[in-house]
């Protein structure tokens, strides 16, 4: 049986609709209207132990309503969410005490008070033995540089630090499985580099399974083998990220600068992917046509300033999926 | 017992944060005292030199809005309602959800650490020259001074419960002001803070009478200045007994149904 197991989950949130006007504010009080909104629909994964899934989908996708389901603090409107045997909403603090948990938005540390005692809190809350404390802090503040900022209030940590205190607070009680839901947002790339590496290990030293939401393609290409694609609550791909790569491996990005006035800028063999005034994004597939020759017929028709070839990057690939369909792809491509 | 030292450790928590806001407690404190000179200036105007009023002297009068005052200076040192108001506006009352305790004990125990340190740092030293300078009416027996002590016990759980319920009806308002305005309307007015219930016109005493905010102020106060004895502290107690229970079953049932739409609505 896996670790977790999500069956065709749906999540409708509803919607109080403001009414216009005082009469409207009156009315509201006896009868209100709603509208609703599936955040999540038909969603269905299975997540093995030690696994590492990147969770990803632009603002809004449902990633987040999502993780709460997983960690129980909201309940599914239908489906099925299992998470080491336990249903989260039913047994919570059961559930909450074999996860850890982050929102790269919120902090579980007083704002108020040095970040070591929030550690000691937890201590205490989760009841953990003295000496695998200790442990634990000191393999965490190896690896996170902890001990610059222990004793500094939280309010006073830069995102990076504050993050990195969060990360390790959640981890503090050995849980199985970790949540991160946009563990990396804000950060500037040093400290994303060492967010990332510090994820990276705690999944292959201490087998703790991860699910991290993203819109950070970065993250996803430096840490999972496995991405689940959602879009508008559903899930568009689900499966190994070197798998994409290669549908997309015969693809090449040719950009190019043009000199002068261009009106409806259009190649046969490739196709305008993105286009920023005289600047070109072209995508091509490299057995059907060559480089060389697509230059060739821009070359017949404009003038060209600049040039680069380029791999697709995945953030174009993933774009192209949430466009057209993983499905569409496959079979134009493959 | 392991769940009992957890919940202490947020009374520690809590203590260590009041230490940090020391300047807040200082602040606090002289805004007490004004109130507690202000209140002093007016009676002794009531009072025009008479020496009692109602069958109620000077000296105990003072008394009462002494040892009133130092309660609430002990009540105000925690903010159980304007802090569970910024958790639900945040959202991050989520993550209390994603812990293995009950919330509303946790801050019942928080509370307690803000009010050890306004207690130990500022209410015990400043009241004990403010009771021995004015010499006011104080318990004389150490029955009084316990009866007095179980009955602020009593009215402190009562406006525990009150206030974090008011907190919690942030989850169904768009505009919480009007909450925080009637929840400290009424807690000055008909608790007894500043005018004894004995001193109300009749009708608005028998309002206050059938409110819980009474048990919070006016019957410790009572006992303190030796105006509640004999078998009317027993009744007394008892409808403190009754009011706190009744205040925490309805804490009780709006927590429930609050955390039923934070985990059904998303907050
Ligand atoms: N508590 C809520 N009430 C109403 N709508 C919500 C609530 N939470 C999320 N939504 C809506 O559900 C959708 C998915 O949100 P979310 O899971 O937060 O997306 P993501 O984390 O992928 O950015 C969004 O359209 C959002 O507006
Ligand atoms: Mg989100």
């Amino acid at each position: 049986m896996s670790l977790i197991e999500v069956n065709h989950l749906y999540k409708e949130f509803k919607i109080a609709r403001r009414q216009e006007g005082l009469g409207g504010a009156l009315r509201s009080l006896f009868h209100r209207e709603y509208s609703t909104r599936m955040a999540v629909q038909d969603i269905s994964f299975a997540v093995g132990r030690g696994e590492m899934v990147g969770y990803i989908g632009p603002n809004g996708a449902g990633k987040s309503t999502t993780i709460k389901m997983l960690t129980g603090i909201l309940v599914p409107t239908s489906g099925e969410v299992r998470v080491n045997g336990l249903v989260p909403f039913q047994e919570r603090q059961k559930n909450a005490r074999q996860i850890g948990v982050v929102f790269g938005q919120r902090t579980q540390l007083w704002w108020d008070l040095p970040a070591i005692e929030s550690f000691e809190l937890l201590k205490q809350v989760f009841q953990i033995p003295d000496a695998r404390y200790r442990q634990n802090m000191a393999t965490f503040s190896d690896i996170l540089g902890l001990e610059e900022f222990l004793d500094t209030p939280v309010r006073q940590l830069s995102l990076g630090q504050r993050m990195r205190a969060d990360i390790a607070a959640s981890l503090l009680h050995d849980p199985v499985i970790l949540f991160l839901d946009e563990p990396t947002i804000g950060l500037d790339v040093l400290a994303k580099e060492r967010m990332r590496k510090f994820i990276r290990e705690i999944n292959r030293e201490r087998g703790v399974t991860v699910i991290l939401t993203t819109h950070d393609m970065n993250d996803i290409e430096k840490l999972c083998r496995r991405m689940i694609l959602i879009d508008n609550g559903r899930v568009m791909y689900d499966g190994e990220l070197a798998r994409i790569k290669e549908m997309f491996g015969k693809e090449r990005v040719l950009i190019v600068d043009l000199e002068g006035e261009v009106n409806g800028f259009s190649i046969a063999g490739a196709e305008v992917i993105k286009q920023e005034g005289n600047r070109k994004w072209l995508r091509f597939n490299r057995e059907a046509v060559t480089a060389s020759q697509l230059i060739n017929h821009i070359s017949e028709h404009y003038e060209i300033r600049d040039l680069t070839i380029k791999d697709p990057e995945i953030e174009v690939m993933i774009r192209h999926i949430y466009e057209k369909g993983i499905g569409s792809y496959e079979g134009a491509c493959l | 017992m392991g769940t009992f030292k957890m919940y202490l450790e947020f009374s520690r928590k809590s203590f260590q944060r009041a230490a940090a806001y020391r300047f807040d407690v200082w602040t606090r404190i002289v805004g007490n005292v004004l109130f507690l000179f202000m209140w002093g200036f007016i009676w002794y105007g009531l009072y025009h030199g008479k020496s009692s009023v109602e069958g109620v002297s000077f000296q105990a009068m003072l008394g009462y809005i002494l040892v009133s005052q130092a309660l609430q200076g002990i009540h105000g040192a925690g903010t159980p309602l304007w802090e569970i108001q910024e958790r639900v506006r945040t959202g991050d009352i989520a993550m209390e959800m994603l812990r293995p305790y009950d919330y509303t004990t946790r801050m019942l125990f928080s509370d307690f650490g803000g009010i050890a340190f306004y207690f130990i740092t500022a209410i015990v030293p400043l009241y004990t020259v403010l009771f021995l300078v004015l010499n006011p009416v104080v318990p004389t027996s150490l029955v009084q001074l316990g009866l007095f002590v179980v009955s602020v016990i009593l009215g402190y759980f009562i406006r525990y419960c009150i206030e974090l319920t008011f907190g919690l009806f942030t989850f169904w308002l768009v505009e919480t002001g009007g909450v925080e305005d009637i929840f400290y309307f009424s807690i000055s007015l008909f608790s007894g803070s500043v005018i004894p219930l004995w001193f109300f016109p009749g009708w608005l005493e028998q309002v206050a009478r059938y409110l819980p905010f009474q048990a919070i102020f006016f019957i410790p106060n009572s006992i303190f200045v030796g105006q509640l004895t004999g078998p009317a502290i027993w009744y007394a107690f008892m409808n403190q007994v009754i009011w706190l229970l009744v205040c925490y079953l309805i804490l009780r049932l709006v927590w429930n149904r609050a955390s039923m739409k934070i985990v059904i609505q998303g907050g």
